[in-house]
């Protein structure tokens, strides 16, 4: 469809007002507004993720696709919510306990929701326990954590056996990411998956989330 | 041979007696309080009130005792704080009870938690919601060249040049431009305003950029002609690519370091230095910024991220060594000092002198700060190996 196509590119361009007024008037067109998320935001999150993950963007522009693609989301909620749209899955995200930086962990948060899933943003510093108790009220199939610090990295592992402890390591997948966590350091503390990059760690998500 | 004539020789792209060698000489190249103070006993040297150099990174000043000890080339000279900053806050425990906090001279908030911090991370950005010029205007830059900035600059710098007869390294009175800009905006915003509002991210870039060359003006005439290396920054990079295109980077970020960095070596000519050295520090993978860094008169490059993609030291040494001086790359700080053994800091340190010293244009530190994680036999491992390796013969 020529409009969802040109919704799009725009939010591939990061044009979030322009996003707005076609995203608008595709819903007044009558189209379903499951298609318009499908077509006109996911799609373009799927090419800009990949974009990214090829260093064909960066930062940036990956960051106003984002705020593109939230301000055409906005006005679709409402009508997904009626409609009785279900998100793709529910993940819960944050630094681990002891680390503050989030920036990394804002893109993943980005590109967990560029590909249709719902997130619950711990923030930073997030306690093991807490990541376990919001999981488990939330019902997310996934845990997200983050560390950039060599210093905090090894507060994973405190998550993993928090989950453990509480029953839910059968149902909840736990993935791990930051600059100083490796493939070799997700195994050694049990986790399920570690990703390089923001755009890995949302198609593992949605691995997880659909099996 | 000096230490001074040491660093002269690294900075010329020739080979001295041995690589030089900075532990504290910046605040890139320095060691966190508590594996300070764990090396200071490590070593036998006496327990003192350790100060600190840097007060978000939690950085030891290194002191004399140490200095001489490790034979240390490199030394820091930093401004103090601006007297009077009506944004800057005394460090408090926050409501929660969960951080302490602060808001330093620019109106930045700061916390650390109050239980096992490691050191202090932005929360608070004082221009998160300005949009418009008339909300960059009310916000209010202390003077980059107050007066209060330079009590004992000059005398800290002839001291070590004429004492001492080591090099220093002229610091900075704040990060980096587009730091500072992403700073005070909060990452996102800044990100987003140099794609989808340019007229800002220019306007604030402008007025960072102002602020930095008072400051540079009154402290290069402060120490006058003995000034060699002069410090700035601009993180652009991640471990796996960069923060963004290189493209980017020529419209919004480049002409803002091109014409401070002309301004700083020039004001240094001007003051009678017979040379200059702009030392640049820039984590994550930074090798397709080398041409630029290169074109805006950048002659140092740090931490060398050795560990980043595209960054073993052997490219880098073939590709750029002809252009930079590597300052630091000499360990891998995030995996190999913390948690390898000593054995295996030893390998780490053969290896990258090896790659990074022949013919100079070398000077040795770890890449970025030490951790507070770096056990001290590790720090020693690490030194020991290039007493032994770094060794011009």
């Amino acid at each position: 469809m020529e409009l969802l196509n040109e919704i799009s590119a725009l939010v591939q361009k990061g044009k979030a007002k322009d996003v707005k007024v076609l995203v608008q008037q595709a819903i007044d067109q009558g189209v379903p507004a499951e298609q318009i998320l499908e077509e006109g935001m996911l799609s373009a999150m799927g090419i800009v993720g990949e974009k990214f993950q090829k260093n064909e963007i960066f930062v940036p522009e990956m960051l106003v696709a984002a705020r593109a693609m939230n301000a055409g989301v906005e006005l679709l909620k409402p009508l997904l919510i009626s409609s009785d749209v279900k998100a793709k899955g529910r993940v819960c995200i944050g630094t681990v306990q002891g680390d503050l930086h989030d920036i990394g962990k804002n893109l993943v948060r980005m590109m967990l929701e560029g590909k249709g899933l719902e997130v619950v943003d711990l923030g930073t510093d997030v306690a093991p326990a807490t990541f376990v108790e919001k999981a488990i009220e939330h019902d997310c199939q996934v845990i997200c954590c983050s560390a950039l610090l060599t210093t905090t990295m090894g507060v994973m592992r405190d998550v993993v056996k928090a989950a453990e402890e509480a029953g839910i390591r059968n149902k909840v997948k736990i993935m791990v990411g930051g600059a100083p966590v490796t493939d070799a350091f997700c195994k050694q503390i049990g986790a399920d998956a570690y990703t390089p990059d923001a755009a890995s760690a949302a198609d593992v998500a949605v691995s997880f989330c659909q099996a | 041979m000096t230490s001074y004539e040491r660093v002269l020789k690294a900075l010329r792209h020739q080979e001295a007696d041995r690589v030089p060698f900075d532990l504290g000489g910046s605040v890139l190249t320095g060691i966190n309080v508590h594996a300070y103070k764990a090396l200071r006993k490590f070593l036998g040297l006496p327990e003192t009130p350790v100060s600190l150099m840097d007060y978000t990174q939690q950085l030891a000043r290194v002191e004399d005792d140490v200095i001489n000890y490790l034979k240390v080339d490199v030394r820091g000279v930093d401004p103090a704080p601006v007297a009077e900053a009506p944004l800057r806050t005394e460090t408090k425990l926050s409501r929660d009870g969960r951080y302490n906090e602060f808001y330093d001279e620019i109106g930045i908030g700061w916390r650390m938690p109050a239980a096992g911090g490691h050191y202090f991370d932005m929360f608070s950005h004082p221009l998160k919601d300005a949009e418009e010029l008339e909300a960059l205007d009310a916000w209010h830059l202390p003077a980059g060249d107050d007066p209060s900035r330079f009590p004992t600059m000059k005398q800290r710098a002839d001291r070590y040049v004429n004492d001492e007869k080591r090099a220093y390294i002229l610091g900075r009175h704040a990060a980096g431009i587009w730091e500072l800009a992403l700073w005070t905006s909060g990452f996102e915003k800044h990100f987003m305003d140099m794609v989808a509002n340019k007229e800002f991210s220019h306007a604030l870039m402008r007025k960072i950029t102002d602020n930095k060359l008072e400051y540079w003006q009154k402290a290069l005439d402060t120490v006058g002609s003995n000034v060699l290396i002069v410090s700035e920054a601009d993180d652009l990079a991640t471990q796996n690519s960069q923060l963004c295109s290189v493209e980017l980077y020529r419209e919004m970020v480049s002409p803002y370091h091109k014409e401070l960095f002309t301004f700083i070596k020039q004001r240094a000519r001007h003051n009678g230095a017979p040379e200059v050295y702009i030392f640049y520090h820039t984590c994550g993978s930074m090798l397709p910024f080398a041409d630029d860094l290169h074109r805006e008169g950048v002659d140092i490059l740090n931490p060398v991220q050795v560990s980043a993609k595209d960054m073993d030291s052997k490219r880098l040494k073939k590709e750029l060594g002809d252009r930079f001086t590597f300052w630091g790359g000499g360990v891998d700080t995030q995996s190999v000092l913390p948690r390898g053994t000593p054995r295996q800091v030893r390998e780490e340190v053969k290896r990258r002198i090896d790659d990074f010293a022949p013919g100079g244009g070398f000077v040795f530190a770890a890449v970025h700060n030490v951790q507070s994680d770096v056990p001290p036999e590790n720090y020693m491992a690490m030194w020991e190996a290039l007493q032994e390796f770094g060794v011009y013969r």
